[in-house]
Parts: structure tokens; C-alpha cells; sequence
């Protein structure tokens, strides 16, 4: 990344005693959607406040298109954002709301209409432009709001949990509204969430917070399948944890309860004896063999969760249960309770963790 | 549930007479000024008394002045109170307290000393510098009921986030309270603004006290020496008052229907 387009470097924030944001550093290329994934409290929110310059770090800097803004007014950025309570202003009409941020800048009237229109047509509620804000759902509310950050033009464009107070069903459509919008616009973006699966499903890239620092940036692939820490493995998706002893480093083998497999060139220099975290996925974990896996273990079956078009299993290996899911096969009945069951997958798969 | 029903009516009865049996009499006498015959006599020696006349619009004209500055005065006050210091909000409510504890006659009487024609401050020199005075301390009885109604009127919107999605707009202090706040609050204004109307219009003590020419004096001079006249203005005051409350009433449906709808 030769030229980020923002770059948050070094950002550290303190309330009063407690540290919050510390040593925060990430670079988004221009036109990039990139979302802030983690627990509650983290620190996602004020690093995104910062940005916005409501709030001012307490150390670093933050670097929009080359111009240092760290202590840049919130009015003086032209910078889009969007609430989690969608905070219309309840007094303006739909379009009123959305030419808010044009008539603060002067923009005259004729101009104004014309890109209030656009905006409208662009979150396709171009008809209710002279509704109240209490005369729409909250999904066309969160839609409006967009509308209202994006009709300035802003260099970016930052969420703080947009879709959180919306149920499920707008949850999903409204988001792959946000990013086809976002795309369109080629508009800078950072959106924030505790929902991994929206962080997977729409991010160019993803930062993994936890305790104020980014643990992990990366693709939504690379986050998922290539886990950086241990906490990164287990926040993102379902993960599977087994206790490992090395029982012979140079050949790669380790012990899993009674059993050894080979993981060769994962070891990351462990020697023999150490214990190791090792994490699968359950979609990685077949029931019974497969061919490429070259890994088995034997177990029996602790429990059955029909959910459809997926059987999620649970094996139970030694002192740990490992779930791993199966497609339904309206042939092949589900497995009972306590029946014996050899799982196998590909060693490859296997992450070690640190 | 009937006889609840009933209940409710016959206290709804009960306080419908303590209302208005004294207004039904005390409209009854101000007609019988001419002997024999009910006649609006009273009324048209009230009203056609140019004393009248100049004190009521002296003590409309110095309402007006008082709710402009009570509306300066509060609205940034409780908005800023909420928005940046929640702590010193009990403080705050104490102080607008105040004026309810603290009696007018002693205001008034702080007034003319601090503010005498040899203080750095001359406002009693000149006519138009006490009636300034006058409005100040208006301000100064009506702010209890001013804050209060406004604060109200804060509660139900969501002051940060609304700040907050305002100052992203680009938006400075004067737009964000002169666009966002004021007209989410206009109601709770409005209300504000009613009750500080009918505080000026009877206020006695200050406007005595500073000599000015207002509509609480004329009052009490008029009831101290007639006998059918203070009756016709009692009856006109209520008229006014309950005028004033149509209007308000009307107004606040042209006010933003969601400023009531909390979110
Ligand atoms: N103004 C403040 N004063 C003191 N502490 C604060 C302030 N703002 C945030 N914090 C603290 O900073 C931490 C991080 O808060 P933040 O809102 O950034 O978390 P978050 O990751 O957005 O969490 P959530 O997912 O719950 O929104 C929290 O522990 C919070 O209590
Ligand atoms: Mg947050």
C-alpha cells in the first residue's frame, strides 16, 4: 500500500484513568470498505469517533488524503456518518433531513434539489422525500440517514452499528445495500459491528479489535482462515479447540489424547513435550474419511443438532467435544448418540494457536 | 368500572363548579354597574381608560422582551447543561430555583441598590434603563418555570447523537441550536413562554417598586378605588390568559408532529 488514503497511526486514547485505544495503527486505501469487528467495549466506536473528531486523541495521528486532521472540528472534515439510532432530525422533512449537510455548506437551492433527488433515487425512496422521519420504518430511516451522510459528498464514510437496532431480515438486505451503494460511490469506508458474519460478508478488509489494539487486519478470507492469535481465531466463526502434546518435533507428530497426528512445518519451532492449542473449523471436520484427509481420530458421537440443510455434530474426542457440520442427505439418516465415530480432516487445515 | 365512570364525573363536576362559580359572579357584578340592568358599562370604562390601555401594553411589550431573553437565556443554557455537563445539572436546577424561594420585594430592593445612578452599572438613571431592568428581573421570576419546561423538552430528544449528526454536517453552535434544538423544543418553548406571559402581566412588586407604568400596578390602584371596574378586569384578564392559551395550542400543531415522539 503505497499511498493510503487514511491512515491511523500510533492513535492511543485514555479516559481519565483507563486506557481504551492503545497504539492503534491501520492504513485503508482509497475507495476500501473496511469494518472494525469486535467484543462489546473494545474500543471500536471511539477509534471511529476519532476519525469523526468528536473525540481527540490523546497521542498519534490520524492522516486523511495527506492532510494531518487529528485536531480538526467534526464540522470541518467532511467527513459521512451514520448512527446506530439513526439520529433524523425529527423536525425536517425525509428530503429536508437529506439536504441538512448542502445548506450548511451553501449550497444553492437549485443544486441542493437536483443531488437530494439523486440521494433519494440512490437509496430508492425517491418518493418519500416529504415524509417525517416518524412516518418511516427503521430500515428506510437508516437508508435516509445514509442518504443525508453521503449528499455532501464526503471524503469518507463511517457506520457505527447502522444495522443493529433493525431486525434480521432488513439486517441482511439493507447491508448488501450499504456495500452495492458504497461500491457504486467508490466512497472510503469504515463500518463498525460485533456481528462477524456482516464484518465477513461485506468488508474488503477487516480489523479484529480487542482490548483497544487491532489484533488482526485482513481479507475476510485470510482473517477466517488464517487466524493471527488465538483471540482472532475464536471471535471469528465456531471454532474447535484440542489439546496437543509434540511428541516428536523433528517428524512433526503430535499426541491428541491416544492418538498422533502429523503436522509437519506447523510447529512454529515448539519442541518435543510442549502442549499446543489446536483449532478446526467445523466445516474443515468430516465424519468418517474423505479423501485428501490425512488426519484421523477416533471418538463418539455426544450430540445431534438437526438445523436443516446442515447437521452440526458433536464428537466427543478424549475430554473435548469437537462439532463439525454435515450436509442432510434425506438417504443417509443422522447418527445416533453414543455410536462410535471416527472423524478425519486434512492436517492442513489445522491451526496451531499462540 | 360504572361506577368509576360515575365517580369521575362527579369530581369532574365538583371541580368544575369550585372553577367556575366565582367566574359566573365575579362576571355577574362586573354588569351590574348600572343600576337595575345587566350592561357592559365596566367593561367600557376599563377599556376606554387610557391608563389601561398604556399599562397593558407596556406590560405586553416588556412579556415579549422577557421571553426573548428568558429564550436566549435558557435554551443554550439547558442544552449545554445536558449535552457536556449532566454533572452540574442539580446545581443548575437549584439556581433557577432560586427565584421561588428568594421573595420579588428582595430582588427588587438588590436592584436599586446595586444598580442606583452612581453605580458603574446606571440602569435606574433613565426610563428605558429600568424597564430594561424590569425585564431582567421578569426573566429572573419566570426561569424556574422557563428551565423547567425547556429541560422538559430536551428529554425527549436525543440531544448528543442529534448534536452529534449535526456537527458532522458541517454544522456550528448557531445552526445546531438555532435548527436542530430550538424547533424540537419549540413546544416546551411555547409552554415556557405562556407561563412567563402570564407571570409579566400580573407581576405587582417589581414593577411598583421600580416605578414603571405596568399592568399589575394599574390592577391593583384600580381595585383599591372602584368597585365594579376590578371585577370587568379580572373577567378580561381571564380572557386574555385563556386566549393566550388557544393560541398555544393552535401553534403547537404547526410545530413538528415528532417533537413530541420521543426515539
Ligand atoms: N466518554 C467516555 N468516558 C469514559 N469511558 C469511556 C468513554 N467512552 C467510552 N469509554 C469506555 O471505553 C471503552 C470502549 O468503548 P467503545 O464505545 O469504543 O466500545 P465499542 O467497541 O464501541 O463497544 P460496543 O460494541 O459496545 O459499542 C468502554 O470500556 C467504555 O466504557
Ligand atoms: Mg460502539
Amino acid at each position: 500500500m503505497a499511498d493510503p488514503f487514511l491512515s491511523i497511526q500510533h492513535v492511543k486514547k485514555t479516559f481519565g484513568p483507563t486506557t481504551v485505544v492503545d497504539d492503534f495503527n491501520l492504513d485503508i486505501e482509497r475507495g476500501e470498505f473496511v469494518s472494525f469487528l469486535g467484543p462489546s467495549g473494545c474500543g471500536k466506536t471511539t477509534v471511529l469517533r476519532m476519525v469523526a473528531g468528536f473525540e481527540e486523541p490523546t497521542a498519534g495521528s490520524i492522516i486523511v488524503g495527506g492532510k494531518d486532521v487529528t485536531r480538526l472540528k467534526p464540522n470541518q472534515r467532511n467527513v459521512g456518518m451514520v448512527f446506530q439510532a439513526y439520529a433524523l432530525f425529527p423536525n425536517l422533512t425525509v428530503a429536508q433531513n437529506v439536504a441538512f449537510g448542502l445548506k450548511v455548506a451553501g449550497v444553492a437551492k437549485a443544486e441542493s434539489d437536483k443531488r437530494v433527488a439523486e440521494m433519494l433515487e440512490l437509496i430508492k425512496l425517491p418518493q418519500l422525500g416529504d415524509r417525517y422521519p416518524y412516518q418511516l420504518s427503521g430500515g428506510q430511516q437508516q437508508r435516509v440517514a445514509l442518504a443525508r451522510a453521503l449528499a455532501p459528498k464526503p471524503k469518507l464514510l463511517l457506520l457505527d452499528e447502522p444495522l443493529s437496532a433493525l431486525d434480521a431480515k432488513v439486517r441482511v438486505s439493507l447491508r448488501d445495500e450499504i456495500r452495492a451503494i458504497q461500491k457504486e460511490l467508490g466512497i472510503t469506508t469504515i463500518f463498525v459491528t460485533h456481528d462477524q458474519e456482516e464484518a465477513l460478508s461485506i468488508s474488503d478488509r477487516i480489523a479484529v479489535m480487542y482490548g483497544g489494539k487491532a489484533e488482526q487486519v485482513g481479507a475476510p478470507f485470510e482473517i477466517y482462515n488464517r487466524p493471527a492469535t488465538k483471540f482472532v481465531a475464536n471471535f471469528v466463526g465456531t471454532l474447535n479447540v484440542l489439546e496437543g502434546v509434540v511428541s516428536d518435533a523433528g517428524s512433526g507428530r503430535v499426541r491428541i489424547n491416544t492418538e498422533e497426528i502429523g503436522l509437519k512445518g506447523k510447529l512454529n519451532g515448539s519442541k518435543t513435550g510442549d502442549t499446543l492449542s489446536l483449532a478446526l473449523r467445523p466445516e474443515a471436520i468430516a465424519l468418517g474419511p474423505r479423501p485428501g484427509h490425512d488426519a484421523k481420530l477416533s471418538g463418539e458421537i455426544a450430540d445431534v443438532h438437526f438445523l436443516g440443510s446442515v447437521i452440526r455434530v458433536r464428537v466427543g474426542i478424549g475430554g473435548s467435544k469437537i462439532s463439525l457440520d454435515t450436509f442432510n442427505n434425506s438417504s443417509t439418516p443422522p447418527p445416533n448418540v453414543g455410536d462410535k465415530a471416527e472423524i478425519s480432516f486434512s492436517s492442513g487445515d489445522v491451526l496451531v494457536l499462540h | 368500572m360504572k361506577s368509576g365512570k360515575s365517580w369521575a364525573w362527579v369530581t369532574f363536576i365538583l371541580g368544575a363548579a369550585y372553577f367556575f362559580i366565582p367566574l359566573i359572579a365575579t362576571m355577574e357584578f362586573s354588569m351590574r354597574m348600572k343600576r337595575g340592568e345587566y350592561s357592559f358599562e365596566a367593561y367600557r370604562v376599563v377599556l376606554g381608560d387610557p391608563r389601561f390601555q398604556e399599562s397593558f401594553t407596556f406590560s405586553v411589550v416588556a412579556a415579549v422582551f422577557t421571553i426573548i431573553l428568558g429564550v436566549l437565556l435558557v435554551v443554550p443554557t439547558a442544552y449545554w447543561i445536558r449535552l457536556r455537563l449532566p454533572q452540574l445539572r442539580p446545581v443548575v436546577e437549584f439556581v433557577t430555583l432560586l427565584p421561588l424561594v428568594i421573595p420579588a420585594i428582595v430582588i427588587v430592593f438588590g436592584y436599586i441598590r446595586m444598580y442606583g445612578s452612581n453605580s458603574p452599572l446606571p440602569f435606574l438613571s433613565s426610563d428605558i434603563g429600568t424597564s430594561a431592568l424590569l425585564v431582567i428581573g421578569y426573566a429572573t421570576l419566570a426561569l424556574p418555570y422557563m428551565y423547567r419546561a425547556v429541560d422538559t423538552g430536551l428529554r425527549t430528544i436525543d440531544v448528543r447523537t442529534l448534536t452529534e449528526a449535526a456537527q458532522i454536517l458541517g454544522a456550528g453552535w448557531t445552526t445546531i441550536i438555532s435548527r436542530v434544538i430550538l424547533p424540537n423544543v419549540l413546544i416546551a418553548v411555547l409552554s415556557g413562554a405562556f407561563l412567563t406571559f402570564a407571570i409579566v402581566i400580573g407581576e405587582f412588586t417589581m414593577a411598583s417598586l421600580l416605578n414603571r407604568p405596568a399592568f399589575g400596578p394599574y390592577l391593583q390602584n384600580i381595585g383599591a378605588n372602584r368597585a365594579y371596574e376590578p371585577a370587568a378586569l379580572a373577567i378580561i384578564a381571564f380572557v386574555i390568559t385563556w386566549g393566550c392559551m388557544s393560541v398555544i395550542q393552535v401553534l403547537s400543531r404547526f410545530a413538528p408532529k415528532s417533537a413530541n415522539r420521543p426515539n
